[in-house]
């Protein structure tokens, strides 16, 4: 019982942090802080895969950008487009993306499957910028109008100012997180990680190996798609290059690594670290990715199990040392 | 010859050119793949940095072929610190860290190029004797585009002669098939794999030094080449040289001709290429495993 008021008030007082967060900070710092939700999202959509399903994928650039080109396509084409419909295109658009590859990619494992899913990638970002009558090819896709959140003879809230966008983004990060995770604690998500540990055996229980990976495939796309389509709203421009490229893929992959492979939140650790060490990182050098690449291989040569793995460990001491902070968790 | 012929000849024997290249670097990646059981994503990462040290050596002596046998040293010398202190270290967490332990010396190799040489293209122009075209019967073709086959063509022999003729040839396909067994006949593995980890980088550090005349060299010239590479290695068969060869010039004349006929498609057409073959073997053409 005590155990549960301290978990609710914690959360409450991360929620109050977020909640007061924007009024503190300037206006760079508001995007900063959705542009690390959304990547928290991404990367934990992408945790569904690597972390519960034991699938790498270097291809997960193709739903987050598919996604906010969606919702950019759909924004610049389309009369009036509300905003919860524009987001939700970005998911869709990704749900078919999954669709059309997964008959391929669940039959496959280990090293063929990362090859294929980076093929599936790499063909995203070539037809992104071949075709530039649909996609603006280099330029990208740049000038669409930010819908209003709007709900009829109620309220209208206008997007293009960052705070409001701020709460809106939050709110979908929040809870997407929350399906997520609520996800990997459904009878679907113990699937997932048997095939995990040792799929010939979930097979032998009579699970179809192949087709939960498809669906697992599918609810990861969608995710990273919804995280697509709020990076298309709040940046207000997509490019080949921002979205679509190898290093958008490779992304979420640190970030898990940051934070912690074998952790729901290990992936939100990892974003809001990543983040930190790029504003840190960019106000000495330019040369930004120098230093997280250096980072990040000492990072999987010596942590393998990231920053929630040390987390853990410090729980494990301090309980160990002083009883009377249980309520700091179980240590798994 | 009419011109279309002549067309033909000519993209046939760009294809050929970059096919060669690509089997320079590809074979490199997949003697390492069957070896260590891991993807080198930063293999063209090496590629690259040997373009750079061309450049660097061409600028400090002004000798092409000097360039030609030291920049491909250094890069083997680079490889091998890289797999003596990273890789071997994590080797024992399975292959999933060695991969990563790769993408993070490839994200370092990218930027590091950068911070060094710049982010602007260097052009390096080709030595004398193979400047200027030569005549085959109405073909007009550059001379330092026929030298980069035969120099492929050479290696392709010395490599051959090194893998069937010496007992250290012997040892290295016996690892590649299976290097535990090798292992416990008392070879010294880890030794081994250092060296083929070297020979692999010293065989793209080839390639990137001939293919800086034709390409100029620029940071983006590894993920252009290095996505053909792992398109060659894994479509070819993961460990398999002839596979590799085969399907270096197979690429080849599909990116030539590509070019010539889609230029809208050319870059599809590689991965869709990869994706028919993987759906259907998904240990590649030659491939004996996964």
């Amino acid at each position: 019982m005590r155990n549960r008021i301290i978990r609710w008030t914690a959360w409450a007082l991360l929620a109050a942090v977020l909640i007061a967060a924007p009024q503190i900070s300037g206006r760079y710092y508001i995007n900063v802080l959705v542009l690390t939700g959304i990547f928290a999202l991404y990367a934990a959509s992408y945790n569904l895969l690597l972390g519960y399903t034991g699938l790498l994928s270097f291809g997960h650039a193709l739903f987050f950008g598919g996604g906010a080109y969606a919702t950019a396509i759909a924004l610049s084409h389309v009369q009036n487009l509300p905003l919860l419909p524009a987001v939700l295109i970005g998911g869709l658009a990704a749900i078919i993306f999954a669709l059309i590859t997964s008959p391929l990619l669940a039959r496959v494992s280990g090293t063929a499957f990362v090859m294929l899913t980076l093929a599936f990638g790499q063909l995203m970002y070539v037809f992104c910028l071949k075709f530039r009558s649909i996609t603006g090819g280099e330029d990208g896709i740049g000038g669409f109008p930010i819908p209003s959140f709007n709900i009829p003879k109620i309220i209208s809230i206008d997007m293009s100012d960052p705070l409001h966008y701020y709460y809106f983004a939050m709110v979908i990060i929040a809870a997407s997180l929350w399906i997520l995770w609520f996800f990997t604690k459904t009878p679907l998500g113990s699937v997932m990680t048997g095939i995990r540990d040792n799929p010939k055996r979930v097979e032998y229980l009579g699970f179809k190996v192949a087709h939960t990976k498809a669906v697992v495939f599918i609810i990861s796309g969608f995710f990273a798609g919804i995280a697509g389509a709020l990076y298309a709203l709040l940046q207000g421009l997509v490019s080949t290059d921002g979205v679509l490229t190898i290093y958008s893929s490779f992304m979420p992959i640190m970030m898990i690594f940051i934070g912690g492979l074998n952790s729901f939140f290990g992936a939100v650790y990892g974003s809001v670290i990543f983040t930190i060490l790029d504003e840190v990182i960019t106000a000495y050098t330019q040369h930004v990715e120098l230093i997280i690449g250096i980072i990040f291989i000492m990072i999987v040569m010596y942590t393998p199990t990231g920053f929630a793995g040390l987390l853990a460990y410090i729980r494990r001491k301090l309980r160990s040392r002083y009883p009377f902070l249980e309520f700091l968790g179980k240590t798994s | 010859m009419d011109a279309t012929t002549v067309m033909y000849i000519v993209q046939g024997l760009n294809g050929l050119t970059y096919g060669m290249i690509l089997f320079l670097v590809s074979s490199g990646l997949t003697l390492i793949f069957g070896m260590m059981g891991i993807l080198n994503i930063a293999h063209a990462s090496f590629f690259m940095v040997a373009a750079y040290l061309c450049f660097t050596v061409l600028k400090l002596t002004g000798n092409f072929w000097l360039a030609l046998l030291i920049a491909p040293v250094i890069t083997a010398l680079l490889g091998i610190l890289c797999e003596r202190f990273m890789l071997r270290k994590i080797h024992v967490y399975g292959d999933m860290g060695e991969l990563l332990v790769t993408i993070g010396i490839s994200l370092v190799i990218m930027e590091g190029v950068k911070a060094v040489w710049g982010t602007e293209s260097h052009y390096i122009s080709v030595p004398t004797i193979l400047n200027g075209f030569i005549w085959i019967s109405d073909v007009k073709y550059p001379v330092y585009r026929l030298f980069v086959i035969g120099l492929a063509l050479f290696i392709l022999v010395l490599m051959g002669l090194l893998l069937y003729k010496t007992r250290l040839g012997m040892l290295m396909r016996a690892a590649v098939l299976d290097a535990d067994m090798v292992d416990a006949l008392g070879v010294n593995v880890p030794l081994l794999f250092m060296f083929v980890f070297g020979f692999g980088t010293w065989l793209a550090g080839i390639a990137g030094v001939v293919i800086a005349p034709i390409l100029s060299i620029f940071p983006g010239m590894a993920d252009q080449v290095g996505l053909d590479t792992f398109v060659v290695v894994v479509t070819g068969g993961f460990g398999s040289l002839t596979g590799a060869f085969i399907v270096s010039l197979l690429l080849g004349g599909l990116n030539a001709f590509g070019i010539q006929f889609i230029p809208k498609l050319a870059g599809v057409l590689m991965f869709s290429f990869m994706a028919l073959v993987l759906a259907f073997k998904p240990m590649g053409l030659f491939g004996e495993r996964e």
